[in-house]
């Protein structure tokens, strides 16, 4: 088994499910609250790593991010950061790809909290700051492990992005999907298969959990 | 900062809520009929029954009275002897938002909390104060309201009428300078009703302080207001005591 990838695939899903918490939680917000006109349009960007392919994602993150890239000349020059074929990178464009699945079920936590509870916490003198810590987000808790939990299974099974962005270098972009192509490609298919199997197992494990943990906290809310 | 309007020592200050609304409301998608707000009046400390069939604008003036919904123009006003506080003034551009006019309001469905319990519930209006304050305000209302025996329960734990009662101590623990009521009662039998009116109205007795009691009901409108004001399509239609309004009432119909 290829415990580096394993161990860099767990470490970028990781840290981008709590990138997108930290980004998702007050874009969400924005999303299921604001009366902006143009609301739709922020909410088709979104929306849109859901039907590009991950190739169109990191050929242009590619060339805006790349060291002739726009924004990554400026970061290279201000900075020393190439984002491109670096651990760096691959969170910032993994960030992007899975940013509907953390907001999309944040949107829907939100905007299903009864809109008298969030005025009557108002009338009480509470800040929009608290209203959102003290109601709305723990009324949406199982639509945040929702939006974490796909955030992390969607990243650990990334492939396209990945091969644009990352490349495919040994314990710093080679997540295990890549290693398994490797494998596949080598006909090396006794460690393809360990690779496979293990990254089934163990997404079918955390997706039992959310599952299971979804059901008990319907039980929490409803049954005495 | 979370400044729920200071605890006043009240003896007899007897406020007056100043209420000159208009509010209009576009015709619906589906041919519905547009609907126009256009009031002009005033309540008294004491409750004052707003009294109106389903559809007059009754909830629509309690939203633009608490700030959930900015009237397009006119005036609400909060006058005592020595001041007057403005929560809306369209001339002045001026509109203080519910977290800070300090009022009031229970709606219908009362919108307790589901995920606090009723203790958490009931000091949510107090996060100026510091832990024990909030601990004896509460203690205090809930002995009011007879509740006291509920603390570590959820809203869906306890009967309806303690719900109700719950709803009224969370509001009224913070000692709101206006109270608003959007039939907090209806669903209720009539005497768990008269119960919870007493306590209100025992609480009131120290504060005077303007209620505004929404109901669609005659017979409450009778036994419980100092005064009604009766809305028809946005419009108050008549004013006054009871007795005459609802006398008055039986030649509109």
């Amino acid at each position: 088994m290829n415990w580096q990838a394993i161990i860099l695939t767990l470490r970028l899903a990781v840290t981008v499910s709590a990138v997108l918490v930290i980004i998702g939680l007050p874009l969400a917000y924005w999303i299921a609250f604001s009366r902006r006109r143009w609301k739709f349009l922020v909410e088709s960007l979104v929306a849109m790593p859901l039907v590009l392919p991950p190739t169109v994602l990191g050929f242009y993150f590619l060339l805006l991010l790349g060291r002739g890239g726009m924004v990554g000349a400026w970061l290279n020059r201000i900075f020393g950061v190439t984002l491109p074929f670096s651990f760096a990178g691959l969170v910032v464009a993994s960030v992007l790809y899975s940013l509907p699945f953390a907001v999309q079920p944040l949107v829907a936590g939100f905007a299903s909290v009864d809109r008298k509870l969030i005025a009557a916490s108002a009338l009480l003198g509470a800040t929009r700051l608290r209203t959102f810590l003290r109601v709305i987000l723990p009324l949406s808790l199982t639509h945040l492990i929702t939006a974490v939990v796909l955030s992390f299974a969607h990243t650990l099974g990334e492939f396209g992005v990945v091969l644009m962005v990352g490349g495919n270098i040994p314990g710093v972009t080679r997540t295990i999907s890549i290693a398994i192509y490797d494998n596949v490609q080598a006909l090396d298919y006794a460690n393809a298969n360990q690779n496979a199997l293990f990254l089934l197992i163990f997404s079918f494990v955390i997706l039992s959990l959310v599952y299971a943990l979804n059901r008990r906290a319907f039980f929490v809310g409803t049954v005495p | 900062m979370n400044q729920v309007s200071p605890l006043q020592e009240k003896t007899q200050a007897a406020d007056r809520l100043l209420l000159r609304i208009t509010k209009q409301f576009a015709k619906g998608k589906n041919g519905a009929a547009g609907f126009c707000l256009d009031i002009s009046s005033a309540a008294e400390a004491g409750i004052t029954i707003v009294f109106g069939r389903s559809g007059a604008g009754k909830s629509t003036l309690l939203d633009c009275i608490s700030g959930l919904l900015p009237p397009d123009s006119g005036r609400v006003a909060l006058r005592s002897e020595a001041e007057e506080t403005v929560f809306f003034d369209s001339e002045k551009g001026m509109n203080i938002i519910p977290a800070q006019r300090g009022i009031g309001y229970v709606f219908q469905n009362l919108a307790l909390f589901p995920h606090l319990t009723v203790n958490a519930n009931v000091e949510y209006g107090l996060a100026h104060l510091d832990r024990e304050q909030r601990r004896q305000r509460r203690v205090e209302i809930l002995q009011l309201f007879h509740c006291d025996s509920l603390g570590e329960r959820k809203p869906d734990e306890i009967s309806g009428g303690e719900r109700q009662r719950i709803a009224l101590a969370r509001t009224l623990v913070t000692e709101p300078r206006v109270l608003l009521l959007d039939e907090p009662l209806s669903a209720l039998d009539v005497g768990t009703k008269l119960k919870i009116l007493e306590d209100l109205q025992a609480w009131n007795e120290l504060r005077r302080i303007p209620i505004l009691y929404v109901t669609h009901s005659p017979a409450e409108a009778m036994r419980l207001g100092e005064n009604v004001i009766y809305l028809e399509n946005g419009r108050v239609l008549a004013q006054g005591k009871p007795e005459e309004v609802l006398r008055n009432l039986s030649s509109f119909d």
